[in-house]
């Protein structure tokens, strides 16, 4: 179980072919040089050291067969050198006799060059071998330097008064003996000049002019420049030839020499220079990685802001609580932003002021202007507003634009305005006319609070404010009947018990009141305040009313929802 | 790879001739032949002198320590500064170093040479033939000399070479340059910690640079020198050095006890002269050195007081001391002075004064740390960073315990911009033998044949070819 488990950890195939190998049985093979008898008895386990022999393995037999290849000592001449030195190496005696035996193994040479074989293969029927070249004589290489020049040439071309033309002969000399190598020439220019050629000066010239790397340098290059374009006119050289000329006739020995005493300095700084240096260094990289920091940050941000609005479900910032929480969030990415200080002087726009502007993709450097123009209001958005052009009343339905007379300062939601629609002044009325809309089906809260759907409840919500206080004029009046029907009926009674007639009468009087009753309530759109005679038939006309008048005003509630979908 | 397998040539650009590679030090001499990995012959370049039935006789190689023959005086061809006084010395202590071990008696053809036959009656003759021949007849020769060598010496030696040993090829390269190929490098600053000398070499290329050349005589025997200084003050007792020879048998004693030796003695005309008994007490001086002997391992001197407040010679107190037993068996533990010997090469003020000594006390500018600086200062700005990248130290008394360390920590506080690297073998051969074994790499190389001065050149343009040709 506890193999099971860790193979199942470190992600290892399940057991399945390992195990029956395991349990072969490992058949040791006896090593030579012990008996079988005594192999035997040491059992399964072989002891932890040899105990047998280490034997020199021999060559394999069949190498034995294999002729030895000869060696000879050879003389060789070396073609890079001018005095026809002859020295001695070993090298593979070639054999013409007989082909070769075929050993792809490449014998343990020490003086025989790799480069030599193929060519003594090739030529194999050649009895004598002719002369081959050393291979290392291809090493022998030299740069190229300009012609030297002729007397003519350097009287044309060459003179300085600095350099005469013996001291001019020795650092070319020089040159050419140490390939060009600045630092080895410099290192080695001891030019003495000599006396004989000039007896008299001898006292004017110093004894010793020391001469800087840069001052040969100088010198050299002017020499190979005007050498160069003597040979060919700066007009006829190759693009790397004048390239070449171009570069040695630009060198400054003054500026070189400055920047070697600025390589002095910074080779020769004391301890403390160099650790604060190192300090210094430090906090550059602290600064530059900030940066970059800044600018991936500042990057992020551009690419929120040039993300399109959202067009997804709202419905969650529907409500009022919605809406406060997306607010609240909205704060506290705003906080949390300050708090890391990375646009620390408050350059955040509030997102609602941002998003239009900055929507189309413009550069960051736009926003503050955007901004101050919001801020400065009517005077600098009307310039935008000529330039726009002006909408078909179509078109502006289709946007959603908006003319208003006036706006009240301050953010005002359409819901909010149509719920404020809703609040009567006292709380019998808006209890009526909850019933009312609720009787419509429609909800106290618009789903979708559209300008036009506003528009519509505000006219239904007039209506029926209109219709309650029609049904409070009927309702009175209607009072004011019974209580004068009851009088007539008080005073018919009366004047019937004084002519001795009674009862019967009651049951024509109620066909009467129910008629009145219908003929109310078609005219009101309202409720179950209809007028009551009795307990058992008030209840039953409440139900009728109710079915009648839902009916009945169906299609109205069926044509606001049709507009509210829309 | 299998390692039994030696490279092919064409991977290291090898090409033998059997040159020999000659590289004659003021302490030893080395000898072998190119393309192998340390010398076959060393010799020490002190040679004996001494009278036997009237005749001036000479002892050469490693029988100068062995007996003491009456009225036997040391001397040395090479002079303190490196360059060869006595050439007529220098050829035959030369000669001997590879005529010993390396070319001595041609090999002849083996079905001639006597070994395969049983009659002895042709070997006589035979040797006699081959006696008349010049010893080097058949071997190029590389030989070795300081960056300091003047043109007179240099001539001097292509004069020796090829006259009097005949060599069909010659060339001369300077032991820093060599040691700085030994190590693998072209371009090097080489600290070279000698026996006579200490030098500074800057390489560039291969060449040497002439103006950075630096050297001052604060070597192995200048440190043998403060020993000596240190013995002379030791606390319970002066130690006096009483070489082998001079002990006869000896008892163990306590550490700090006098010793309990029987001496030898030799008659004033028997003994033989002071400069042998000096030779060797030299060797027991360097048995001490390689034993005892440390320096101090920075990063701040020896005299100045350690970062924690304590004076750095109290942290070396505090280090557990060597025991050393010298030949008649005194034997002391040194504790703090085991590192004074040595100081003054980084410091000339920690120098231990004592007025017997040959040598004068060292001025500052003769300490590794001044002469490494006066070299960089005699080179140009631009190398100065690549050669402290690539400090090569070599010579065997660079082999003292710490001395690397310390060499890096006190560039480091010169230089404390750059990046200092200082390369140094752990193989004690590679140190010792660090010019010999460059030079053996540069004279088995194929494109190395083309330089050598040959025979013929030698005859055009006489000895002054060698100031041309090896530069």
């Amino acid at each position: 179980m506890a193999a099971a488990d860790v193979r199942d950890m470190l992600d290892l195939p399940a057991e399945g072919q390992a195990r029956p190998h395991k349990k072969q049985k490992v058949v040791e093979k006896r090593p030579e040089g012990i008996t079988r008898e005594l192999y035997a008895l040491l059992g399964e386990r072989a002891p932890p050291i040899a105990i047998n022999e280490n034997k020199y393995k021999g060559r394999p037999k069949w190498m034995n067969k294999l002729r030895v290849r000869p060696w000879s000592m050879a003389p060789f001449t070396n073609n890079a050198r001018s005095d026809g030195l002859v020295l001695n190496h070993w090298q593979r005696k070639h054999e013409s006799a007989r082909p070769p035996v075929p050993a792809p193994e490449p014998a343990p040479a020490e003086s025989q060059m790799e480069v030599d074989k193929p060519k003594e293969e090739e030529k194999e029927d050649v009895p004598k071998l002719p002369e081959q070249e050393y291979a290392f004589a291809k090493y022998n290489v030299k740069p190229r330097l300009p012609r030297r020049y002729t007397d003519d040439e350097y009287t044309r071309h060459l003179t300085s008064d600095d350099w005469s033309r013996e001291e001019t002969d020795y650092l070319v000399d020089l040159v050419t003996d140490f390939d060009i190598r600045w630092v080895l020439i410099a290192d080695r220019y001891d030019y003495q000049p000599r006396m004989d050629t000039k007896p008299d000066s001898n006292a004017l010239v110093p004894a010793k002019h020391h001469r800087t790397m840069e001052q040969l340098k100088a010198r050299y290059y002017n020499i190979a420049a005007t050498m160069l374009s003597i040979e060919h006119p700066p007009s006829e050289m190759s693009s790397a030839e004048f390239e070449l000329h171009e570069k040695m006739l630009k060198f400054d020995p003054d500026r070189e020499r400055d920047r070697k005493e600025l390589a002095a300095l910074q080779l020769n700084r004391t301890a403390d220079e160099v650790r604060e240096e190192a300090m210094l260094l430090e906090e550059l990289k602290r600064i530059t990685s900030n940066e970059q920091n800044f600018i991936t940050e500042r990057r992020e941000l551009y690419s929120r802001l040039e993300v399109p609005i959202s067009v997804g479900n709202t419905t969650m910032y529907q409500s009022s609580a919605g809406l406060s929480q997306l607010l609240q969030t909205l704060l506290q990415a705003d906080k949390s932003k300050k708090r890391r200080s990375i646009l620390g002087d408050g350059a955040i726009p509030s997102p609602a002021g941002q998003t239009p502007s900055t929507a189309g993709g413009l550069g960051r450097a736009e926003t503050p202007v955007t901004q101050a123009a919001n801020k400065k209001g009517s005077i600098t958005s009307k310039e935008p507003n000529q330039m726009v052009r002006t909408l078909t009343s179509a078109e502006e339905a289709r946007y959603g634009v908006q003319h208003h007379e006036r706006v009240s300062a301050g953010v005002q939601f359409r819901s909010d305005r149509a719920q404020r629609l809703t609040q009567a002044k006292s709380n019998v009325q808006t209890q009526k006319l909850a019933n009312a809309l609720s009787e419509l089906e429609i909800p106290v809260r618009l789903f979708m609070p559209t300008e036009r759907v506003c528009k519509d409840f505000e006219k239904l919500i007039q209506s029926v404010n209109m219709l309650l206080d029609a049904r409070k004029v009927s309702e009175k009046v209607e009072s004011e009947i019974r209580v004068l029907e009851a009088a007539k009926m008080e005073r018919e009674r009366k004047s019937r018990e004084a002519a001795g007639i009674s009862g019967p009468s009651a049951d024509p009087e109620h066909p009467h009141v129910k008629k009145e009753t219908e003929d109310g309530d078609t005219g009101l759109l309202g409720h179950s305040t209809a007028p009551q005679t009795t307990q058992g038939n008030g209840v039953q006309q409440g139900d009728g009313n109710h079915k009648r008048s839902a009916s009945v005003l169906s299609g109205v509630s069926d044509k606001s929802n049709k507009r509210q979908r829309r | 790879m299998n390692p039994s397998n030696p490279p092919q040539a064409a991977e290291y650009g090898g090409d033998e001739v059997s040159a020999i590679v000659l590289d004659p030090g003021y302490s030893t001499t080395r000898a072998g032949f190119a393309g192998e990995d340390a010398p076959k012959s060393l010799i020490p370049t002190y040679y004996g002198k001494y009278n036997a039935d009237g005749q001036e006789k000479l002892v050469f190689g490693d029988d100068v320590f062995v007996t003491p023959r009456p009225g036997l005086s040391i001397h040395n061809p090479i002079g303190k500064d490196g360059i060869v006084e006595d050439w007529d010395m220098a050829e035959k202590v030369w000669e001997h170093s590879f005529m010993s071990r390396l070319t001595g008696t041609k090999a002849g053809n083996p079905f001639q040479n006597g070994l395969n036959d049983v009659s002895a009656d042709e070997l006589p003759t035979e040797m006699e033939v081959e006696s008349d021949e010049k010893p080097l007849s058949d071997s190029p020769l590389l030989m070795t000399e300081p960056g300091w060598n003047p043109a007179k010496a240099r001539e001097k030696t292509i004069e020796i070479a090829m006259e009097k040993w005949d060599t069909p090829a010659f060339y001369l390269a300077r032991t820093g340059v060599l040691a700085a190929f030994a190590a693998g490098k072209a371009s090097a600053l080489v600290i070279d910690i000698g026996a006579s000398n200490i030098s500074v070499t800057p390489i560039h290329d291969g060449m040497i640079l002439k103006r950075g050349v630096q050297h001052s005589p604060l070597g192995g025997d200048y440190i043998s020198s403060q020993i000596k200084a240190i013995f002379k003050a030791n606390s319970p007792q002066p130690i006096t050095i009483t070489p082998h020879y001079l002990i006869s048998s000896k008892s163990a004693v306590e550490a700090g006890q006098p010793p309990q030796a029987k001496y030898k003695t030799f008659a004033t005309d028997k003994a033989p002269d002071a400069s042998y008994r000096a030779l060797l007490e030299e060797r027991t001086l360097s048995e001490f050195k390689e034993c005892v002997v440390q320096v101090w391992p920075g990063p701040t001197r020896l005299s100045a007081p350690s970062p924690t407040g304590v004076s750095n010679e109290d942290m070396a107190r505090t280090t557990p001391g060597r025991p050393f037993e010298f030949p008649d068996g005194y034997n002391q533990v040194f504790g703090v002075d085991r590192f004074r010997a040595v100081e003054s090469l980084f410091d000339a003020k920690a120098a231990i004064p004592d007025p017997d000594s040959s040598f004068p006390p060292p001025t500052p500018a003769q300490t590794i740390p001044e002469l490494v600086k006066a070299s960089l200062a005699g080179v140009d700005v631009d190398l100065r960073p690549h050669l402290l990248a690539n400090v090569v130290v070599t010579g065997g008394s660079s082999l003292l315990y710490g001395f690397t360390d310390r060499l890096n920590h006190e560039l480091m506080q010169i230089f404390p911009g750059p990046r200092v690297r200082v390369t140094a073998s752990g193989n004690t051969y590679e140190r010792r033998f660090g010019s010999w074994i460059g030079g053996s790499i540069l004279a088995s190389l194929g494109t190395f044949h083309q330089m050598w001065i040959s025979k013929k050149e030698y005859e055009e343009h006489g000895p002054n070819i060698v100031e041309k040709r090896c530069k």
